[in-house]
Protein backbone atom coordinates (compact mmCIF):
# COMPACT_ATOMS: atom_id res chain seq x y z
CA UNK A 1 0.00 0.00 0.00
CA UNK A 2 2.78 2.42 1.30
CA UNK A 3 4.51 1.30 -1.94
CA UNK A 4 2.00 1.99 -4.08
CA UNK A 5 1.22 5.72 -2.63
CA UNK A 6 5.24 6.24 -3.18
CA UNK A 7 5.16 4.91 -7.05
CA UNK A 8 2.33 6.83 -7.45
CA UNK A 9 3.99 10.31 -5.92
CA UNK A 10 7.04 9.47 -7.74
CA UNK A 11 5.29 8.91 -11.36
CA UNK A 12 3.54 11.83 -10.39
CA UNK A 13 6.51 14.25 -9.98
CA UNK A 14 8.04 12.52 -12.98
CA UNK A 15 5.11 13.25 -15.06
CA UNK A 16 5.24 16.97 -14.10
CA UNK A 17 8.53 17.61 -15.51
CA UNK A 18 7.07 16.56 -19.27
CA UNK A 19 5.15 19.68 -20.89
CA UNK A 20 1.16 18.78 -20.80
CA UNK A 21 -0.21 17.56 -23.99
CA UNK A 22 -4.30 17.76 -23.14
CA UNK A 23 -6.56 18.79 -20.71
CA UNK A 24 -9.49 17.41 -20.16
CA UNK A 25 -12.21 19.78 -18.13
CA UNK A 26 -16.04 19.04 -17.04
CA UNK A 27 -17.71 22.63 -17.47
CA UNK A 28 -21.11 23.36 -15.57
CA UNK A 29 -24.53 22.72 -17.61
CA UNK A 30 -24.76 26.07 -18.90
CA UNK A 31 -29.07 25.48 -18.72
CA UNK A 32 -30.54 23.32 -16.87
CA UNK A 33 -27.96 23.16 -13.99
CA UNK A 34 -25.84 20.29 -12.89
CA UNK A 35 -22.48 19.31 -14.38
CA UNK A 36 -21.16 16.56 -17.28
CA UNK A 37 -19.17 13.79 -16.92
CA UNK A 38 -16.44 12.52 -18.86
CA UNK A 39 -13.82 9.40 -18.91
CA UNK A 40 -10.40 9.88 -20.10
CA UNK A 41 -8.39 6.61 -21.47
CA UNK A 42 -5.00 6.93 -22.06
CA UNK A 43 -4.76 2.90 -23.08
CA UNK A 44 -3.41 2.43 -19.61
CA UNK A 45 -5.85 3.83 -17.14
CA UNK A 46 -9.25 5.64 -17.03
CA UNK A 47 -9.84 8.54 -15.02
CA UNK A 48 -13.52 9.24 -14.63
CA UNK A 49 -14.56 12.93 -14.38
CA UNK A 50 -18.32 14.04 -12.48
CA UNK A 51 -17.67 17.35 -10.98
CA UNK A 52 -18.29 20.90 -12.19
CA UNK A 53 -14.15 21.86 -12.82
CA UNK A 54 -12.60 18.54 -12.09
CA UNK A 55 -10.16 18.60 -14.93
CA UNK A 56 -7.57 15.86 -15.93
CA UNK A 57 -4.16 16.28 -17.96
CA UNK A 58 -1.59 14.17 -19.97
CA UNK A 59 1.90 14.54 -19.82
CA UNK A 60 4.05 11.68 -21.54
CA UNK A 61 1.13 9.85 -22.67
CA UNK A 62 -0.09 9.25 -19.48
CA UNK A 63 -3.39 11.07 -17.86
CA UNK A 64 -4.31 11.58 -14.24
CA UNK A 65 -6.71 13.89 -12.21
CA UNK A 66 -5.32 17.77 -11.74
CA UNK A 67 -6.45 20.82 -9.77
CA UNK A 68 -6.65 23.42 -12.48
CA UNK A 69 -8.40 26.68 -10.82
CA UNK A 70 -11.49 28.14 -12.70
CA UNK A 71 -9.92 31.05 -13.50
CA UNK A 72 -7.29 29.23 -15.52
CA UNK A 73 -9.80 27.20 -17.37
CA UNK A 74 -11.93 30.36 -18.03
CA UNK A 75 -8.79 31.58 -19.68
CA UNK A 76 -7.88 28.61 -21.70
CA UNK A 77 -10.92 28.14 -23.08
CA UNK A 78 -12.65 31.90 -22.49
CA UNK A 79 -12.33 32.19 -26.97
CA UNK A 80 -13.60 28.64 -27.27
CA UNK A 81 -16.81 29.17 -24.80
CA UNK A 82 -17.46 32.55 -26.50
CA UNK A 83 -17.36 30.98 -30.10
CA UNK A 84 -20.63 28.30 -28.51
CA UNK A 85 -23.83 29.31 -30.52
CA UNK A 86 -27.22 29.49 -29.29
CA UNK A 87 -27.90 26.08 -27.50
CA UNK A 88 -30.42 24.21 -29.22
CA UNK A 89 -33.93 24.74 -27.65
CA UNK A 90 -37.28 22.01 -27.74
CA UNK A 91 -41.01 22.94 -27.82
CA UNK A 92 -43.97 21.44 -27.14
CA UNK A 93 -47.38 22.98 -28.95
CA UNK A 94 -51.11 21.32 -28.20
CA UNK A 95 -53.65 21.07 -30.39
CA UNK A 96 -57.71 21.22 -30.22
CA UNK A 97 -59.05 17.63 -30.22
CA UNK A 98 -59.39 16.61 -33.61
CA UNK A 99 -57.82 19.52 -35.11
CA UNK A 100 -54.90 21.70 -36.75
CA UNK A 101 -55.61 24.78 -34.44
CA UNK A 102 -53.56 25.04 -31.47
CA UNK A 103 -55.00 25.29 -28.38
CA UNK A 104 -55.39 29.17 -26.61
CA UNK A 105 -52.19 28.38 -24.36
CA UNK A 106 -50.68 27.02 -27.07
CA UNK A 107 -51.24 30.29 -29.00
CA UNK A 108 -49.41 31.82 -27.32
CA UNK A 109 -46.40 29.63 -26.54
CA UNK A 110 -46.10 29.89 -30.47
CA UNK A 111 -44.88 33.41 -30.06
CA UNK A 112 -41.74 32.29 -27.81
CA UNK A 113 -40.85 29.35 -30.03
CA UNK A 114 -41.05 32.25 -32.46
CA UNK A 115 -38.79 34.54 -30.87
CA UNK A 116 -36.72 31.58 -30.16
CA UNK A 117 -35.70 30.89 -33.79
CA UNK A 118 -35.59 35.10 -34.76
CA UNK A 119 -32.74 35.58 -32.21
CA UNK A 120 -30.49 33.19 -34.51
CA UNK A 121 -28.28 34.27 -37.18
CA UNK A 122 -28.83 30.71 -39.06
CA UNK A 123 -31.63 28.16 -38.09
CA UNK A 124 -32.67 24.54 -38.44
CA UNK A 125 -36.20 23.38 -37.05
CA UNK A 126 -37.58 19.90 -37.35
CA UNK A 127 -41.61 20.51 -36.19
CA UNK A 128 -42.80 16.11 -35.43
CA UNK A 129 -46.77 15.99 -35.43
CA UNK A 130 -48.61 13.31 -32.93
CA UNK A 131 -52.05 12.28 -31.94
CA UNK A 132 -53.99 10.82 -29.12
CA UNK A 133 -55.27 7.01 -29.61
CA UNK A 134 -58.97 8.39 -30.78
CA UNK A 135 -59.50 7.33 -34.13
CA UNK A 136 -57.56 4.70 -36.43
CA UNK A 137 -54.09 4.67 -37.45
CA UNK A 138 -54.62 6.14 -40.72
CA UNK A 139 -57.03 8.97 -39.36
CA UNK A 140 -54.41 10.01 -37.06
CA UNK A 141 -51.11 9.47 -39.15
CA UNK A 142 -52.71 12.26 -41.56
CA UNK A 143 -53.89 14.41 -38.69
CA UNK A 144 -50.42 14.30 -36.92
CA UNK A 145 -48.79 15.49 -40.33
CA UNK A 146 -51.39 18.19 -40.88
CA UNK A 147 -50.31 19.56 -37.34
CA UNK A 148 -46.56 19.74 -38.24
CA UNK A 149 -47.75 21.01 -41.47
CA UNK A 150 -50.03 24.11 -39.99
CA UNK A 151 -46.93 24.64 -37.66
CA UNK A 152 -44.44 25.08 -40.65
CA UNK A 153 -46.98 27.15 -42.35
CA UNK A 154 -47.45 29.49 -39.23
CA UNK A 155 -43.72 29.78 -39.33
CA UNK A 156 -43.41 30.54 -42.90
CA UNK A 157 -46.08 33.53 -42.82
CA UNK A 158 -44.22 35.28 -39.55
CA UNK A 159 -41.16 35.58 -42.10
CA UNK A 160 -38.95 31.95 -41.45
CA UNK A 161 -37.11 30.52 -44.38
CA UNK A 162 -39.91 27.09 -44.83
CA UNK A 163 -36.40 25.47 -46.73
CA UNK A 164 -35.14 25.37 -43.19
CA UNK A 165 -38.27 23.70 -41.64
CA UNK A 166 -38.72 19.84 -41.89
CA UNK A 167 -42.11 18.27 -40.89
CA UNK A 168 -43.14 14.66 -39.82
CA UNK A 169 -46.03 13.22 -38.61
CA UNK A 170 -46.12 10.27 -36.71
CA UNK A 171 -49.52 9.87 -35.75
CA UNK A 172 -50.40 8.07 -32.48
CA UNK A 173 -47.33 6.29 -32.26
CA UNK A 174 -44.96 7.98 -29.42
CA UNK A 175 -47.53 8.98 -26.81
CA UNK A 176 -46.34 11.61 -24.54
CA UNK A 177 -48.75 10.35 -21.83
CA UNK A 178 -49.44 6.62 -22.30
CA UNK A 179 -52.97 5.50 -22.60
CA UNK A 180 -55.66 3.08 -23.55
CA UNK A 181 -56.83 3.06 -27.12
CA UNK A 182 -59.74 5.09 -28.09
CA UNK A 183 -58.53 7.45 -25.33
CA UNK A 184 -58.82 11.69 -26.05
CA UNK A 185 -55.61 12.69 -24.21
CA UNK A 186 -55.11 16.61 -24.60
CA UNK A 187 -51.22 16.04 -24.06
CA UNK A 188 -50.95 13.44 -26.42
CA UNK A 189 -52.53 16.30 -29.15
CA UNK A 190 -49.05 18.09 -30.16
CA UNK A 191 -45.70 19.15 -31.69
CA UNK A 192 -42.67 18.82 -30.67
CA UNK A 193 -40.22 21.62 -32.27
CA UNK A 194 -36.47 21.53 -32.05
CA UNK A 195 -34.90 24.91 -33.06
CA UNK A 196 -31.00 24.71 -33.46
CA UNK B 1 -17.51 -25.92 -41.55
CA UNK B 2 -21.19 -25.71 -41.03
CA UNK B 3 -20.92 -23.83 -38.07
CA UNK B 4 -18.47 -21.05 -39.96
CA UNK B 5 -21.39 -20.65 -42.31
CA UNK B 6 -23.75 -20.12 -40.57
CA UNK B 7 -21.49 -17.48 -37.99
CA UNK B 8 -20.41 -15.77 -41.27
CA UNK B 9 -24.17 -15.57 -42.07
CA UNK B 10 -24.97 -14.06 -39.08
CA UNK B 11 -22.60 -11.76 -39.39
CA UNK B 12 -23.19 -10.53 -42.51
CA UNK B 13 -26.65 -10.04 -41.27
CA UNK B 14 -25.77 -8.31 -38.18
CA UNK B 15 -23.61 -5.97 -40.09
CA UNK B 16 -26.32 -5.11 -42.32
CA UNK B 17 -28.63 -4.05 -39.62
CA UNK B 18 -26.16 -1.44 -38.96
CA UNK B 19 -27.07 2.04 -40.32
CA UNK B 20 -24.01 3.52 -42.15
CA UNK B 21 -22.74 6.82 -42.28
CA UNK B 22 -24.61 8.52 -45.43
CA UNK B 23 -21.51 10.97 -46.64
CA UNK B 24 -24.01 12.95 -48.69
CA UNK B 25 -26.45 14.00 -46.22
CA UNK B 26 -25.19 17.44 -43.70
CA UNK B 27 -23.81 16.07 -39.81
CA UNK B 28 -23.65 19.87 -39.09
CA UNK B 29 -24.42 23.08 -39.72
CA UNK B 30 -21.20 26.39 -38.84
CA UNK B 31 -23.48 28.95 -36.51
CA UNK B 32 -20.47 31.16 -35.62
CA UNK B 33 -17.49 32.50 -36.93
CA UNK B 34 -14.89 35.01 -35.65
CA UNK B 35 -11.41 35.85 -37.25
CA UNK B 36 -10.04 32.97 -39.61
CA UNK B 37 -11.94 29.78 -39.81
CA UNK B 38 -12.12 27.03 -42.87
CA UNK B 39 -12.99 23.52 -43.82
CA UNK B 40 -11.05 20.90 -45.01
CA UNK B 41 -12.71 19.03 -47.27
CA UNK B 42 -11.58 16.29 -49.49
CA UNK B 43 -8.49 18.33 -49.44
CA UNK B 44 -9.46 21.29 -50.23
CA UNK B 45 -9.40 24.40 -48.22
CA UNK B 46 -12.98 26.45 -48.05
CA UNK B 47 -13.59 29.58 -45.85
CA UNK B 48 -16.32 28.78 -42.97
CA UNK B 49 -18.89 30.66 -43.09
CA UNK B 50 -22.17 31.01 -41.17
CA UNK B 51 -25.05 28.82 -42.62
CA UNK B 52 -22.95 26.20 -44.32
CA UNK B 53 -23.39 22.90 -43.54
CA UNK B 54 -20.25 20.36 -42.74
CA UNK B 55 -19.72 16.47 -43.39
CA UNK B 56 -18.64 13.56 -42.35
CA UNK B 57 -14.67 13.33 -42.77
CA UNK B 58 -14.98 17.55 -42.71
CA UNK B 59 -12.39 19.03 -40.64
CA UNK B 60 -12.58 22.45 -39.43
CA UNK B 61 -9.71 24.68 -38.88
CA UNK B 62 -8.80 28.03 -36.90
CA UNK B 63 -6.51 30.86 -37.35
CA UNK B 64 -4.55 32.07 -34.63
CA UNK B 65 -7.46 34.54 -33.99
CA UNK B 66 -10.17 32.54 -35.04
CA UNK B 67 -13.23 30.64 -33.76
CA UNK B 68 -15.99 29.01 -34.73
CA UNK B 69 -18.97 27.57 -33.29
CA UNK B 70 -20.83 24.46 -35.01
CA UNK B 71 -24.43 22.67 -34.05
CA UNK B 72 -24.90 18.47 -34.67
CA UNK B 73 -27.73 17.51 -36.14
CA UNK B 74 -28.38 15.47 -32.95
CA UNK B 75 -27.91 18.94 -30.76
CA UNK B 76 -24.42 18.45 -29.87
CA UNK B 77 -22.88 21.79 -29.44
CA UNK B 78 -18.56 22.51 -30.58
CA UNK B 79 -17.14 25.42 -30.33
CA UNK B 80 -13.19 25.66 -31.14
CA UNK B 81 -10.75 28.54 -29.79
CA UNK B 82 -7.92 29.32 -32.04
CA UNK B 83 -5.46 27.33 -33.72
CA UNK B 84 -7.55 24.50 -33.35
CA UNK B 85 -8.40 21.59 -35.60
CA UNK B 86 -10.95 18.82 -35.32
CA UNK B 87 -11.51 16.04 -37.96
CA UNK B 88 -15.57 15.15 -37.75
CA UNK B 89 -13.96 11.34 -38.57
CA UNK B 90 -17.75 9.40 -37.67
CA UNK B 91 -20.68 10.29 -37.32
CA UNK B 92 -24.26 8.61 -37.55
CA UNK B 93 -27.23 9.32 -35.90
CA UNK B 94 -30.81 7.93 -36.61
CA UNK B 95 -33.83 10.95 -35.78
CA UNK B 96 -36.12 8.51 -35.12
CA UNK B 97 -34.54 6.83 -31.99
CA UNK B 98 -32.10 9.14 -31.61
CA UNK B 99 -29.45 6.25 -31.40
CA UNK B 100 -26.29 7.05 -32.98
CA UNK B 101 -22.32 7.53 -32.73
CA UNK B 102 -20.00 9.95 -33.11
CA UNK B 103 -15.90 10.01 -33.01
CA UNK B 104 -13.97 13.68 -33.34
CA UNK B 105 -10.05 13.51 -33.85
CA UNK B 106 -8.79 16.33 -31.69
CA UNK B 107 -5.49 17.54 -33.02
CA UNK B 108 -5.00 20.79 -31.52
CA UNK B 109 -6.21 23.58 -29.87
CA UNK B 110 -9.02 24.24 -27.66
CA UNK B 111 -12.54 23.09 -28.19
CA UNK B 112 -15.81 23.20 -25.62
CA UNK B 113 -18.91 20.74 -26.09
CA UNK B 114 -22.38 20.44 -25.12
CA UNK B 115 -23.22 16.87 -25.65
CA UNK B 116 -26.93 16.04 -27.75
CA UNK B 117 -29.13 12.89 -28.34
CA UNK B 118 -26.34 10.88 -29.14
CA UNK B 119 -24.66 10.62 -25.73
CA UNK B 120 -28.16 11.03 -24.15
CA UNK B 121 -29.64 7.90 -25.81
CA UNK B 122 -26.36 5.50 -27.00
CA UNK B 123 -24.28 5.35 -23.78
CA UNK B 124 -20.24 5.20 -24.81
CA UNK B 125 -21.10 6.64 -28.59
CA UNK B 126 -19.53 9.73 -28.40
CA UNK B 127 -15.99 9.78 -28.31
CA UNK B 128 -13.50 12.83 -29.14
CA UNK B 129 -9.63 11.35 -29.90
CA UNK B 130 -6.77 13.13 -28.91
CA UNK B 131 -3.15 12.21 -29.53
CA UNK B 132 -2.46 11.06 -26.20
CA UNK B 133 -6.19 9.76 -24.72
CA UNK B 134 -9.54 9.19 -26.08
CA UNK B 135 -12.33 10.87 -24.44
CA UNK B 136 -15.83 9.43 -23.42
CA UNK B 137 -19.26 11.82 -22.81
CA UNK B 138 -21.84 10.96 -20.52
CA UNK B 139 -23.25 14.12 -20.82
CA UNK B 140 -23.00 17.50 -21.14
CA UNK B 141 -20.89 19.72 -21.00
CA UNK B 142 -16.94 19.59 -21.16
CA UNK B 143 -14.13 20.99 -22.89
CA UNK B 144 -10.45 19.97 -23.98
CA UNK B 145 -7.16 21.92 -25.17
CA UNK B 146 -4.31 19.55 -26.97
CA UNK B 147 -1.16 21.27 -27.14
CA UNK B 148 0.19 21.92 -30.67
CA UNK B 149 3.57 20.32 -31.34
CA UNK B 150 5.43 23.17 -30.99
Amino acid sequence: MMWRTILTLASIVLLAGCPRQALFVVLPNAEGGGAGAITVDDGKTVTTLDQPFAAAESRAGSSAPVEESRGDIGAIFQRAIAAQPILPHHFRLYFILGSDELTAESKVAYRAVFDDIKQRPVYQIEVIGFTDTLGDLSYNQALSLARAVATRDALVRDGLDGQAISIAGRGRRDLLVPTADQTPEPRNRRVEITVR
Amino acid sequence: MGLALWLAAGLLIATAGIPRADEARPIAQIKKVTGQAAVLRSGEHRPANVGDMLFVKDVIQTGPDGAIGITFIDNTVFSAGPSSQIALDEFQFDSNDFRGAMLADMRQGTLAVVSGDIARSTPGAMKVKTPTAILGVRGTTFAVQVYGDH
